[in-house]
Parts: structure tokens; sequence; C-alpha cells
């Protein structure tokens, strides 16, 4: 059974224009240099794991309140029994968001199919060719089941969004462009900005992120192509 | 009076048998003369400020002229000659006469001390000349406040931390107030004791400008907050016509005019208050509205749907820019009230989105939830007024709707649970005890006022009586009389064991002690007839206070039960009826539960839900802010992020921060909200520091993990969200 190692019960920046909880689940297959939930891929046993029933108690005295769960990590679908999880949560007439790097899309296609998801928000790390996803990465990557991803959720049979976090250094803005020409997915492809309290890569920590405004400015050229 | 009364260099040395008139003493005075030492000067002094016979009086001039004969010193000043007749009174056991011949003053040390540090009792207060004035000129009138307006017990309950009588060094004002625009609109300005009088205002600018003036006024004849009802509607028939551009800039011009007052009284900003509606509130639907020149326009104020929404927006626009350096304003603070006519109102979602996009970006936006039939004016931090039958007849004429807070007392509500020893009866019992002494600040605090007040347009509160509508401006038997409570949290943890939060009975005890405290004051208000209602004291200094207060009468007890770091002096009780700062509780609990008590907390209460570095989503905010509204009793509540402002490259960043992250730079100030309104960190107390340290952010989801890094952390290295 996957063992849930965070629980924050409200969020209001996880899924837009939604309330909605979160669950955090250990380990991933990436080993992002900007990472933030880093103590959860490299040391999940610091953390306590969390009852499923507790979870399920609290979710239900928030009932009027929480339109769903969002399920993030770590990465979810490293764990093969992530479907059983997210069945126990849809008996309970929760809607799901499922936080993804794409690496699997035998998973996230099944649960499309079954529709055991509402929302998927996939991580791209940059502009999809090798050289430049396993400099954001920090491993060599393979992209195919990545690309297999981003092919699944332009189907369009769940909603969705295409998710960068912005870098100075690894990405220039032309980077972005780049990866907003390759995804063609206008408003759905959105922009964070890099936070650089604590990052996994502690050398990273100097980086200065991008001025606000100039981030807003970009998102909004890239989310007109279409 | 600077008077000095100093001995010329070289005299004889006194021998018993000189008459003391021949003493080489001057006697400075503030007419720049030097006069000479004149013992009958005491004896006078004596006569005019107590009840001393004149035979006593003229003993003790003589034993004090002996004294100064005799001692051989320098330098004589007129404070010692003072206290050297103080003595010769207690001598006598003058005790009576003793107090009256007080000399209010500070030491030189004190005013040293005042002129070069900043005061951080109210962190609204800049640290300059003006400032300075100020505080010192605050501290006399707190001492003769304690002294000649207070009755010993209730001052002696003041300085021991039963209570805390809030802005004494304003002691010759009313605290709070509401204000209708429709005053200025219709009488234009003409200030009693003001060189010139103004006709009502043709433009909207000129509007601005009077209504900037008068608020500098009332601030000077009020102690705390001054709000302002529905000010987007009343400006609404001025700006008929009006191209979005000219309106922004009108907007613009409103905003800053208000956050940079800080010219005005004690180099303060005006703490104000814009109450805001996107729909047209019921009880002014009908009312006919009032345009240029103070003339009635023919239609009613729902005639005036579109410019009051589009001005709103305006309001808006500027909040959500910042000021020069993408900061948020500090003032003026924007209350937007949500009814279920907003909810019915066109175009509401936009608006409701466009003011949750301010308050996930800016911090500024206050949601006021009026329920139901009720209509409220805010006024200060959490202050505000249902409106009953009377106040909506007042509505018909909207210039009438003044109402003010003649006062806020606050009880320390730990203090009752150390004093109770744990048994219910006592408890209550004291309750009961320490409202009762609240009630009787109240009505010494009242009996002064009405003195001031009864001198009419001649006498010191000139304005507050000026009369232009058949009732003087400020109308006393509308005033309130505001009992705030610090520490109920506290108050349950010493009485129960077990904090608000994670108990339920420890929870419902709480509220019950509430409920007592409101039916208290319930029947106080039909005892005498006056208006005592329950608040939340935003009790900046306050919690502080008491805490340090309670730890020097209550130890060793309240070493465990006061919140914050001992070791660094950063302690503090839990504001009001609030939950723990530091509680990993869910914004939802939180809004919940603590809206609980805001139907008995009849002057307004507010929760708020601290950000951090957070930038929610704009529709998220928005659904919480209705759910809150359809699920919870709450009546107020507030988004507070947090930012890091850098003096050198002038930028704004999110989150507090020991360093600038554009630039590196240190030279910052962090940003973020002390109690009812933002400020610079830098200026707050030591209390309020150590809230800040522990303040609950809604982000660390372990709770091992936080409780870990809560009670060492310090502000640059609290844990922050784990989140890629």
């Amino acid at each position: 059974m996957i063992e849930i190692k965070g629980f924050l019960e409200t969020s209001f920046s996880d899924w837009t224009g939604k309330l909605c909880s979160v669950l955090f689940l250990p380990t991933c297959n990436f080993r992002c240099p900007y990472c933030h939930n880093h103590p959860l891929i490299f040391h999940p046993e610091q953390y306590a794991t969390l009852s499923w029933e507790d979870i399920l108690t609290r979710l239900h005295s928030l009932r009027e309140w929480i339109d769903g769960v969002c399920i993030t990590g770590g990465e979810p679908t490293c764990h093969a029994d992530l479907p059983l999880l997210l069945q126990k949560i849809k008996r309970n007439r929760f809607l799901i968001k499922l936080d993804t790097n794409g690496s699997n899309p035998q998973m996230l296609e099944a649960l499309i199919e079954g529709k055991e998801i509402d929302f998927v928000s996939m991580d791209v790390k940059a502009p999809l060719d090798p050289f430049q996803y396993s400099r954001s990465t920090g491993l060599p990557i393979n992209l195919k089941p990545i690309l297999e991803s981003i092919e699944i959720l332009k189907r369009e049979k769940v909603e969705y969004e295409f998710r960068m976090t912005v870098i100075p250094g690894f990405h220039r803005e032309e980077d972005i462009q780049t990866l907003g020409h390759q995804l063609r997915v206008g408003r759905r492809f959105v922009l964070q900005n890099f936070n650089p309290e604590n990052p996994s890569d502690p050398s990273l920590k100097n980086i200065v992120p991008y001025d606000p405004s100039v981030l807003k400015r970009i998102e909004k050229e890239v989310q007109a192509i279409q | 009076m600077a008077t000095v009364i100093e001995m010329k260099g070289d005299y004889q040395p006194f021998k018993e048998e000189v008459e003391t008139t021949d003493m080489a003493l001057f006697v400075r005075t503030s007419d720049e003369a030097m006069l000479g030492w004149d013992r009958q000067r005491i004896v006078d002094a004596l006569i005019r400020e107590t009840y001393v016979d004149l035979d006593t009086a003229k003993e003790i001039a003589r034993e004090v002229e002996e004294l100064i004969a005799t001692s051989k010193i320098k330098m004589i000043t007129a404070p010692l000659i003072r206290e050297l007749v103080d003595t010769k009174l207690i001598e006598r056991g003058l005790e009576q006469a003793r107090k009256m011949h007080t000399r209010l003053g500070m030491p030189l040390y004190d005013v040293d001390q005042l002129i070069l540090h900043p005061n951080k009792e109210n962190a609204n207060v800049p640290h300059g000349p003006e400032a300075t004035n100020l505080t010192l000129a605050e501290r006399i009138k707190k001492e003769y406040a304690l002294l000649s307006v207070f009755s010993q017990e209730i001052a002696d309950a003041h300085m021991r931390g039963d209570l805390h009588l809030h802005d004494l060094g304003f002691i010759d004002r009313p605290y709070c107030s509401g204000q209708s625009l429709e005053y200025i609109k219709r009488f234009g300005l003409s200030l009693p004791n003001s060189i010139a009088m103004a006709k009502p205002a043709k433009h909207p600018e000129v509007l601005l400008a009077h209504m900037v003036k008068f608020a500098a006024a009332l601030q000077s004849h009020f102690a705390g907050a001054i709000g302002w009802d529905s000010i987007n509607l009343f400006f609404a028939p001025y700006l008929v016509g009006m191209s979005d551009r000219e309106l922004e800039q009108l907007a613009q011009m409103m905003i800053f005019e208000f956050s940079q007052q800080a010219v005005a009284r004690g180099g303060q900003a005006i703490f104000t208050d814009l109450n805001l509606y996107w729909e047209i509130p019921k009880h002014f639907e009908n009312v006919p509205a009032i345009g240029p020149g103070g003339e009635l326009t023919g239609k009613t104020y729902s005639d005036y749907s579109k410019e009051s929404q589009r001005f709103a927006q305006a309001l808006f626009d500027v909040y959500q820019e910042g000021d020069g350096s993408g900061r948020p304003f500090f003032f003026p603070k924007p209350l937007v009230h949500i009814t279920e006519k907003f909810f019915q109102t066109p175009g509401h979602m936009d608006f409701l989105h466009h003011i949750c996009e301010v308050a996930s970006e800016k911090g500024n936006t206050y949601f006021v939830f009026d329920r139901g039939e009720t209509a409220k004016i805010s006024e200060c931090c959490r202050l505000s007024f249902k409106l009953d039958q009377t106040d909506l007849e007042d509505a018909k004429q909207p210039w009438k709707m003044r109402y003010c807070a003649l006062q806020n007392v606050t009880l320390n509500l730990p203090r009752i649970a150390y004093l109770a020893k744990g048994e219910d009866a006592q408890l209550f019992s004291n309750i009961a005890e320490f409202v009762e002494m609240a009630v009787k600040a109240h009505l010494e605090k009242k009996l002064f006022i009405e003195k001031l007040l009864s001198l009419g347009e001649k006498g010191p509160l000139a304005l507050l009586a000026m009369n232009r509508d058949g009732s003087p401006y400020l109308r006393m038997p509308r005033a309130s009389f505001l009992i705030g409570m610090v520490g109920l949290n506290e108050l349950v943890q010493i009485h129960t064991g077990q904090e608000m939060h994670p108990s339920k009975q420890a929870f419902k005890f709480g509220l019950k002690v509430i409920a007592h405290m409101k039916l208290l004051v319930d029947r106080f208000s039909q005892r005498y007839g006056m208006r005592f209602v329950l608040e939340q004291t935003p009790a900046e200094s306050t919690a502080y206070r008491f805490a340090k207060l309670d730890l020097k009468f209550h130890s060793p007890k309240s070493g465990h039960i006061v919140k914050g770091d001992i070791s660094k002096g950063e302690v503090y009780y839990t504001n009001s009826t609030y939950l723990n700062n530091a509680a990993v509780l869910n914004p939802i609990e939180r809004v919940r539960q603590e809206g609980l008590f805001h139907p008995l907390i009849e002057a307004g209460a507010l929760t708020h839900i601290w950000l951090g570095e957070a930038k929610p989503s704009k529709s998220s905010l928005a659904n919480f802010v209705m759910k809150t509204f359809r699920l919870t009793q709450n009546d107020q509540i507030a988004f507070s992020p947090e930012f890091t402002t850098c003096n050198r490259c002038n930028r704004t960043n999110r989150g507090l921060r020991s360093s600038c992250a554009y630039c590196g730079s240190q030279d910052v100030d962090g940003i973020t909200r002390i109690t009812g309104y933002f400020t610079k960190v830098s200026s707050w107390n030591k209390g309020k520091i150590g809230e800040l340290r522990n303040r609950y952010r809604n982000q660390a989801f372990l709770k091992g993990e936080n409780d870990e890094s809560s009670g060492s952390a310090s502000l640059e290295e609290r844990p922050s969200a784990l989140r890629v």
C-alpha cells in the first residue's frame, strides 16, 4: 500500500478555482536540482506515514468546503498501486487532481480512460530535446514517455495543464518560447516562478528568480501560441 | 513650562540668618525673563492648585526655602522644588493635596531615549520630530488621565494590568469613528476655527480634497480609525460621464492621498477605512442622491450603480498595482461588504475575482460578511456597527450617519484565570468583576468627554460640537463603549489545562466565557442606557504588555502559559478570541471555529489567514470567500501575505527574507499585517515579533516537522513550503 507522507488539509494554490486537500507521496524518478520537496524524495523515512483512515475522517469533516484532492509528491505514478488509492478517494466522491512529470504514460492513460482522475497537471521541465530535458531533471532522460504523455493529455479526455517552473540560468526566455511552440496549448501552459529557498542543489540558492512582472509577460506571450 | 531656577555661580554660602529673598536665585520663565527667587510662588501654587489653607502653605514654603538654603545645591530646577513641596505635604499627611500638586512630565533620560529611538507601541507612528512630539504629549496626557480623569481604583487596575485603558494619551478625544461623505457633500468644508469656509464641492477632485482635509481634522479629534461608509457609492453622482482614464486617476489620487498623509498628526498616516459595495446597499436604494454643489440630482442612489461599480473597480486596480515600488498600500484599507444582494447583482463574480486577486497579490482586501438583513458599517481594524431601526431611519438622510466609539477597555482574561485557581464559580464572578471595572472606566471617560463637549464650539472639541444639521457632529447618545479581551485561549488553557484548538471541550468553555461576557455587557447596557459592546481588541501592544505583567505577578505558572520566546523577551498572549497563532490549523477550521465567536462580539470581529509566501489562485480564494459567507458565522476575513521590500533597488519580493532576492542587498524591510493593518516588521514590538515567528502559514504539511523547527526558526529560516 502507498505510504502517504504528507497531508495539507486546504490549499488555495494547487487547483485553480477549487479548494483542495493535498496528499504528498514519497520518491521520484527524476532528480531536478531545483526540487523543493527533495527531503520527501531522498529521505522519506524522516516523515511518519499517515493513516488513510485519519485522512479520510478529516476529508469528510471538510466535505462541504473541499472540492477535491490533489495528489502530488514526489512522483505519484512511480507507485504501481496509485490507482487503488485514487479509487478509494473517488469512492468517497471527491474530485481528483494528479500532479505528474509524465514519465508513466501507461498509467496516465489508464487513469484517464477509467475516469479515475478529473484534472492532470503535468510538469514540463524544459524544451523537448533530450539534452535540455536531462539538464533540468538531473538525469539522462528518455523523452519518449514524456512526449507520449503530452499526446495523451492533448486528446482532451480530461482537464489538464502543463506547468513549467522557470529558473534563470536553466531557462532562457527563448527556451520558454520554444516549449510554448512545441506544446501549442494556449492558456493551458502555465509558468511558475523559481523559489530559491532550500532547493535540492544548494548552489541554486543564489539564483535570482525572474521578476514576477516579467514572468507574467512571458506567460501571456506563450499562452497566445495555439 | 521650561522653567529652570538657577543659582548664580559665585553666591555666598547661605547662613541661617540670611533672608532668603536675598538669595541669588533666578527663575527663567517661559517668557524668557529672569525672575528672582520668591517663596510666595510656592504659596500661590499651593493655594491655586490644592485645598491647603494659607497658613500651612506659608509654613511649607518657608520650610522648603530653608531646605534649599542649607542643602548647598548648585542648581535647582522647578520640578525639584515641586517635589520638595510634595515631601512636605506628605509629612503632614496631606495625601490628596500632594496628588493635586503633582507635576507631570518625563525624566531627562526618557526624553533622550525617545528622541533618539523609535516608538514601538504603535507601528503606525514613524520616528521623527513630529512623532516625538506626539509621544511626549501622549505621555503627559496619559499621566493626567490616570491621575485626574479616572478614579484611583480604575487607574490602579490599569497599572496592574487587570485591564488596559486604550489610548490614554488621547484622553481628551473619543476613540474611533465612522463618517458619511454626505456630510461634506451637503455642508461643504466649514470647520470651526478654520480661516476659510468652502462651499460644497462641484468637482470630484475637490470633493476628494475636502474629504482628505476633513479626515485630517477628524484625526486630530479621534484617537483611532476614521472609517468612511459606502465611499464608492457616495462619490458616484460626481463621476457621471468620466472616462476610464479619469476615473483611474481619481482612484489613484484617493489612495495616494490617504496613504501619504503621514504629514498629519504625529507623522502618523490617518488610519482610514473605505467601505465599498458592489451593489447599492438596500438602505440607500431609494435615497435621493446628492451631487455636485451639494444639490440633489433628482435621482436616487440606485441610478448610480454603474458609476459606483466602476469606481470600486478603479480603486482595486490601484491596489493591485501597489505603490511606486510595488509594495501594498498600508492605508486606506478597503473593506468590501459581501451580502445576499452582492450575489444577486450582475457582474459580482468578476468583481469578486478582482478583489481576490488583490487579496492574493497584495493582501489589502477585507471581506466583510453582512448576512441576512443586517447592514453594517465598519470603522476601524474590526470595529463595526450593525444598523438598527433608528439608524435605518437616518439612512434616508445619510449625512446623519456618524458614529463613534468613545473608548476601548480591554480585559486581561488570563489574569482572571490565574486568580480563579481552577474554580468555576470564582472564574465567572471574577469575569463579572472585571467587566464591571471596565464599565466604570467608561462612565468616567464619558463624564470627562461630556465636560469637554459642553463647552460647545468655543471648547477644545469644537469640531465635534459643531452643529450643522440640528445635532452636534458627535452624536453622543449613539456612542458605543467597547469592552475588549485578550487571551481567551490562555484563560481556557489555565483553567481547563487545554488550549482551545486541540480540544472541543476547551473550545466550548471558551464560548461559554464569551457568552457570559456578552450577557454581562447587555445587562450593563440596560442599567445605564448606554451601548456597551464586546470587541475583538486589535491589541497590538496590549497582548505583549499583559504577558509581561503576568510573568511578573503570576510566575511560575504564567511561564508555561505565555506564548512566544521568553528568553528573547518576545512574549504575548493570543489576541482576543483567536485560536493559537502557531496551531497547525487549516484555514477552513480557523474561519469556521473562530467564526463561532463572532455573533457574540457585536462590535465586529475578524479572522486572519496568514499566507506567508504563498500566492493562491484568485478563483480558489473567491471559492473560499463564498463558502465562508454561506457556511459560517464568520464576520470578516483578511488574507495576509508577506513581503520583503528592498531599500536599495526599490523592488518588492514575496516572503520575509533577510536580503533582497533581486540585488542581494541586506538593506530590506519586511512587510505584513501586524493586527488590522500592514506595516514594516522593523517597527513591531517584541510581543508581535514573537507572534510573527509563530504564525502558521498553511504550508508545513507535517506536524512533527513544523513543531521541530518552529521553536528555533528565525524569520529567515522558518520552514518554507515544500513545493516544487
